[in-house]
């Protein structure tokens, strides 16, 4: 069980855990009035592109898989999040 | 290409010590193609949506407000916590402990099971309240990438079951068969984080 609890993956799972439940509370409270914010848009959609990287690189185990797997995935995160940011503020 | 060769013939038997080295690619490079293809479709829907979205915000952000936040974040961290225990199950797997993988793999089941239970919770009142797919073009959207996503929930859900077949009945489990189930349901929670962020979160 302790060994389980210091496994590092269930310490990536602790941390993508805890910054879904901030952002839950940001999007909760700050959010409430529904109306434009975007400091809480740039944090959310940062936290979901840091989870997403996460997700890959650890649960996926591409941070030990071949330079072209390690490239195609965090290009795809880094691609899909610019144009996310891009047409947000755009459309503003 | 050396890699990619390496990953249609590495683990087609037997558990692979080795597995954790450098340059491995885990599972059938196949399923790997076919990740990264389903990425980028959903990336186009994603980029889509932010794009009509700027059409019309208050459209949007008034639709929104109809959502159940609560919900969202419950099926995020039940996601998550299905893709944590596939990946401590697929470390069992390759390191041979089999009872400790099939273990991890009913828990990931069970967790991943609650996901479609809720959508249910969350859909249902919806619908009852008059919330379709043709209220407007928020809701037109919500349903269709949820509802794709859905479907590879359950699809995951069923190779999850082929995953627990395999070590239950294989001595010793295949390690690449094991890997490639791991690989799509972790692809299903990546997907969803930027769904849960586009559609409950950001304002």
């Amino acid at each position: 069980m302790t060994s389980l609890i210091r496994n590092p993956l269930t310490i990536v799972w602790a941390l993508l855990t805890t910054v879904t439940l901030a952002s839950w509370l940001i999007a909760r409270d700050g959010g409430a009035s529904h109306q434009i914010n975007t400091t809480l848009t740039i944090v959310v959609l940062s936290i979901a592109a840091i989870k997403a990287q996460l997700v890959i690189w650890h649960f996926m185990e591409v941070r030990r898989a071949p330079m072209w797997l390690k490239a195609t995935t965090s290009g795809w995160v880094i691609a899909l999040f610019a144009l996310l940011f891009g047409f947000y503020f755009a459309g503003i | 290409m050396t890699d990619v060769a390496e990953g249609f013939t590495t683990g087609v038997g037997n558990s692979r010590p080795d597995a954790g080295t450098r340059g491995h690619v885990p599972g059938d490079s196949s399923m790997w193609f076919f990740v990264i293809g389903d990425l980028l479709i959903f990336g186009v829907y994603f980029v889509v949506y932010m794009y009509f979205r700027g059409q019309n915000h208050e459209l949007f952000l008034s639709s929104q407000a109809r959502l159940n936040l609560d919900i969202g974040a419950i099926n995020t961290v039940m996601l998550l916590t299905s893709s944590l225990f596939v990946a401590l199950g697929t470390a069992a797997a390759r390191a041979g402990n089999s009872a400790d993988a099939l273990r991890r793999f009913w828990t990931a089941l069970a967790f991943g099971a609650a996901f479609p239970l809720l959508k249910m919770f969350e859909w249902i009142p919806e619908i009852s309240a008059g919330l379709t797919p043709g209220t407007n073009l928020f809701f037109m959207y919500y349903y269709m990438m949820t509802g794709l996503h859905l479907c590879h929930v359950l699809l995951g859900l069923i190779i999850m079951c082929f995953v627990i077949r395999n070590l239950k009945t294989s001595h010793p489990p295949k390690i690449s068969f094991v890997e490639t189930g791991a690989t799509y349901w972790h692809m299903v929670d990546v997907l969803w984080l930027v769904l849960f962020a586009l559609f409950y979160l950001m304002r």
